[in-house]
């Protein structure tokens, strides 16, 4: 049984299926859902996802049936069908995704067929398409899921070849991940400077045409050890691609470690992916080269605990650990996971800290983080020698926050929800996600000088 | 008016006959709104709105001491995500102690609940909450998904009185059942009706033996007023209303919103509750009246001058001191105006559009006119019902000013101001940002920093406003 949670850090499948959408060029959501669905799940993500916007037709903007008493009592599929005919009418896109929520569900419209019937008339208008978003099935990442599923069964073109040197890219959830874009586009960037073509489906480089034809990759890349690997398997059931999974590489050591293995799966050249990661290596370097200085000088290490969802508590620990010399004590994943999937994603932090087993847990609620230290770390006890849990800095959400004033440690937002931070193009992926990263932590820690 | 009997408030559709989807001139509204034939709510093509869930956050997300259970999946209360740090400032600006800060829960209803039924998880997670957080007091929101299986939440409720230390109260909210959001008002007002009013009779003011004591109480109460606040105004504007009802030798009792559970009790031992806003408080102030005899003010908006004064007559009259009230308003407005005269020189003749619920647009849309000289040329009401009546009678050129209700629907209002053109645009929030695309400067008026109420509020826009027109390039 899903256990009830204090302050879910994710909105529902509908709010991840409908920023999913909403991130995809030219194409508009259509929601079944009940009246309210929409702004609920929008002001989630408008806010907390660093002031993401409302975009092309998001926010208050979004088509949407609005299903009221009539509907739960009568049927909504006639209302649907209403709804989608005068969207189409009035709402310039390319492509529509009809999400449903949960009393759509629960009621059994039979969804499909509206849009059955609507594709096989439609002449040149756009097609629609159909994802369950119904809130009882899942969260956010459940959302984000199922549209790329809906996408690559429904809307993706089967291929007849593969087309050498094209990969797709995904695993970073948009607006779950507050970074998704700029973190899409670096690595849309490391990828291309190995020769690759890439598909990331969400970013301004990403056309609907170019999706339609992603069957004929030669790979799909998943950076999430979670989000985006029940789509991988749909895509290679479909049309045959392999994927890997790989974590959300950020900085240097990480970035190399995930081109080779990528060049590794393709089987390309490994000494050009060789000589372009050197180069890029080089290049941040140069700019790393700078803190060094006030590292030193003022002693920048730090105990670290680490809050987020699995992607990221992942590659920040990583990267606090290999680039920064930092030392994680806490790392507490925030995703609904069962119990039978600890051990395997424990296993991933093997190689970055010395015991995942005593280091690494899973915990849904923001207040019971602090007992999940002290049960690492003795609580103050009034000895003179008692050894305060410091210099301390927490890598979390903007839930975190009071728990890190509450033990005097630093603190960045990263994780879902950043109510706190503005953010545009700012990605922590990649060699350039590194270089922000480190800019961001240390801007945090000498921001009173 | 008493509801009391039942597990939740009739909507406001029922109740009010609100209307959600209107266009055509101010007077056609009226016309309609006097002859009980407004009511369309249906759309063809509709965008999507808040429902009551997310509107009854505005009274319950701000009650310090209070947990929020969302009955619910786990999307239900998410948009509590989008500001979690704003709470802690907003009680602190109350001087409330906020011992446990801002916590909501979710039962997170999975597929085998809805199919099984979710009352065991409420119960579980509720009694989890009692434990771990100890609050005064716990809301059960009831989504759709457990109104339409069938759960029942007041059950639930029922069960676990005197087991856990923290009231109970359940929230029916479900988004489904009403397309006029406000009813979400009533439904948190129901439950502090029903659960922190009535039985907390040794928490009231002691009416003691002593007879000077007695005294004394009955001479505060005589004097001491609710003043009902909404979540959409800031302290800033708490403090300018106090000010003027402490300038007219009156007490203040400051609710719901920010409230600590215990403190509702005191809404009883009131002279007069005043509503700032019928859309907020109709319910409420009916049920005080009939139920503890406290009657109510709720005629109008303190927002403007002209209504400022109407308000501040409405309650000196009430007490009987309209002198008094008269001589403070001459007093504020000679400064006002004269605070105002070269901002007024700014604004005088542009153009302006106003969006918000219909109180709150129609006295802005009265102030902009009257205060600042400025045109109106249209008016959008999230719904409408009879409480807009008095204050849309007093716009200027009814017969031509076109005016929308609809709860967002921002194609209605891009149509509209691609026609009108203003010069600049007001708006509560959420739909402002479709003006801002249309190259319309944008004033918001909602903001828990915003000044907006009272004398100072009045010139506090104008100088927003003034800023504003000095640089539209944004």
């Amino acid at each position: 049984m899903a256990t009830f949670i204090e302050k879910p850090r994710y909105s529902c499948a509908l709010g991840g299926a409908l920023a999913t959408v909403n991130a995809l060029p030219r194409t508009v959501p259509i929601l079944h859902a009940s009246l309210g669905c929409g702004g609920m799940t929008s002001a989630s993500y408008n806010g907390g996802s660093g002031y993401l916007g409302s975009g092309y037709c998001g926010g208050n903007s979004i088509p949407s049936s609005g299903i009221t008493e009539k509907e739960i009592v009568f049927g909504g599929v006639e209302r649907l069908d209403e709804q989608i005919k005068n969207t189409v009418e009035i709402i310039d896109a390319d492509l529509f995704v009809v999400i449903s929520g949960c009393t759509a569900e629960i009621i059994g419209d039979d969804i499909p067929a509206v849009l059955r019937d609507y594709n096989e008339n439609r002449d040149d208008k756009a097609p629609v398409i159909f994802t369950s978003g119904a809130g009882f099935k899942g969260n956010s990442y459940y959302g984000y899921d199922a549209v790329l599923q809906s996408i690559f069964t429904d809307y993706v073109e089967p291929a007849s070849a593969k087309v050498k040197g094209l990969v797709n890219l995904w695993g970073i959830p948009p607006a779950q991940d507050v970074f998704w874009e700029g973190n899409l586009v670096e690595l849309r960037r490391v990828l291309e400077s190995l020769g690759l073509t890439v598909n990331s489906f969400f970013t301004d480089q990403d056309t609907l045409d170019k999706i339609k034809g992603s069957a004929s990759a030669e790979l799909n890349i998943v950076v999430s050890p979670l989000h985006g690997v029940a789509a991988a398997e749909t895509f290679k059931s479909l049309h045959g691609t392999p994927y890997i999974v790989s974590p959300l590489p950020i900085g240097a050591q990480a970035t190399l470690r995930f081109v080779n293995q990528v060049t590794a799966a393709l089987g390309v050249d490994k000494s050009k992916a060789a000589s372009l990661a050197e180069a890029e290596s080089r290049s941040y370097y140069h700019y790393f080269n700078r803190i060094v200085d006030a590292y030193s000088d003022i002693d920048l290490q730090r105990y670290t605990v680490v809050v987020g969802d699995a992607t990221y508590a992942l590659a920040l620990t990583n990267f606090a650990v290999k680039e920064l010399g930092w030392i994680p004590y806490l790392v507490v994943i925030t995703d609904e996971v069962t119990e039978d999937q600890h051990e395997g994603i424990r296993k991933l932090f093997e190689g970055t800290i010395a015991a995942p087993g005593e280091t690494v847990a899973f915990q849904t609620d923001t207040s019971l983080v602090p007992d999940l230290l002290f049960e690492r770390w003795p609580r103050p006890d009034g000895s003179l020698y008692y050894r305060l849990f410091s210099p301390a800095f927490i890598l979390g959400s903007r839930l975190d926050k009071d728990f890190a004033d509450s033990i005097g440690a630093g603190f960045l937002a990263v994780s879902y929800p950043v109510s706190n931070r503005v953010v545009l193009n700012r990605g922590y992926a990649g060699y350039h996600g590194g270089l922000h990263l480190t800019e961001d932590i240390y801007t945090a820690i000498l921001q009173a000088r | 008016m008493n509801y009391l009997d039942r597990n939740a408030p009739p909507t406001r559709d029922e109740r009010l006959g609100a209307c959600s989807a209107f266009g055509g001139s101010v007077c056609q509204l009226l016309d309609g709104s006097k002859k009980g034939c407004l009511g369309g709510n249906g759309r063809a093509f509709a965008q999507s709105t808040g429902c009551q869930l997310m509107l009854s956050l505005a009274i319950a997300g701000t009650i310090p001491e209070a947990v929020v259970v969302f009955h619910g999946p786990v999307g239900c209360g998410s948009c509590l995500l989008s500001m979690p740090g704003l709470s802690r400032q907003n009680q602190a600006a109350r001087g409330n102690a906020d011992s446990i800060g801002q916590v909501w829960f979710s039962t997170n209803l999975n597929e085998q609940e809805v199919v099984s039924g979710g009352e065991a998880k409420l119960e579980a997670t509720v009694r989890e909450v009692d434990r771990r957080f100890r609050p005064q007091a716990i809301f059960l929101a009831g989504t759709c998904v457990p109104a339409v299986i069938g759960d029942d939440i007041d059950g639930v409720a029922q069960r676990l009185k005197g087991q856990i230390a923290a009231k109970l109260l359940p929230l029916h909210c479900a988004g489904f059942k009403t397309r006029i959001v406000a009813t979400a008002y009533d439904v948190v007002y129901h439950a502090i009706l029903r659960y922190l009013l009535t039985d907390e009779e040794e928490t009231r003011e002691p009416i003691l033996d002593d007879e000077v004591k007695r005294l004394e109480y009955d001479a505060r109460k005589k004097r001491t007023v609710n003043l009902l606040n909404v979540a959409s105004m800031s302290r800033v504007d708490e403090v300018e209303l106090v000010r003027l009802l402490k300038a007219l030798g009156l007490e203040v009792n400051i609710m719901p919103c920010f409230s600590p559970p215990s403190r509702f009790v005191k809404a009883k031992d009131a002279a007069v509750s005043i509503s700032i806003c019928a859309t907020h408080d109709d319910y409420f102030v009916e049920h005080l009246k009939e139920l503890y005899g406290v009657p109510y003010i709720l005629n109008t908006i303190p927002i403007g001058t002209d209504n400022t004064r109407k308000w501040l007559l409405d309650i000196a009259d009430f007490f009987g001191i309209r002198r008094e009230a008269e001589q403070l308003i001459a007093i504020e407005e000679a400064a006002v105006k004269k605070a105002l005269a070269p901002i007024r020189a700014v604004l005088q003749g542009k153009r302006a559009f106003v969006c918000a619920g219909e109180i709150r647009a129609g006295s802005t849309a009265i102030m902009l006119g009257n205060d600042l000289g400025m045109e109106v040329v249209g008016v959008r009401a999230y719904h409408y019902d009879k409480y807009g009546d008095v204050l849309f009678d007093s716009l200027p050129d009814k017969d031509n000013l076109p005016v929308n209700v609809a709860s967002s629907q921002p194609f209605e209002q891009v149509n509209l101001l691609t026609k009108l053109r203003p010069d600049v645009y007001l708006g509560h929030l959420g739909g402002n940002v479709w003006a801002a695309k249309l190259g319309i400067p944008v004033m918001p008026i909602f903001g828990p920093l915003n000044s907006y109420m009272g004398y100072k509020g009045t010139f506090e826009l104008a100088s927003r406003l003034e800023r504003l027109v000095r640089n539209p390039a944004f």
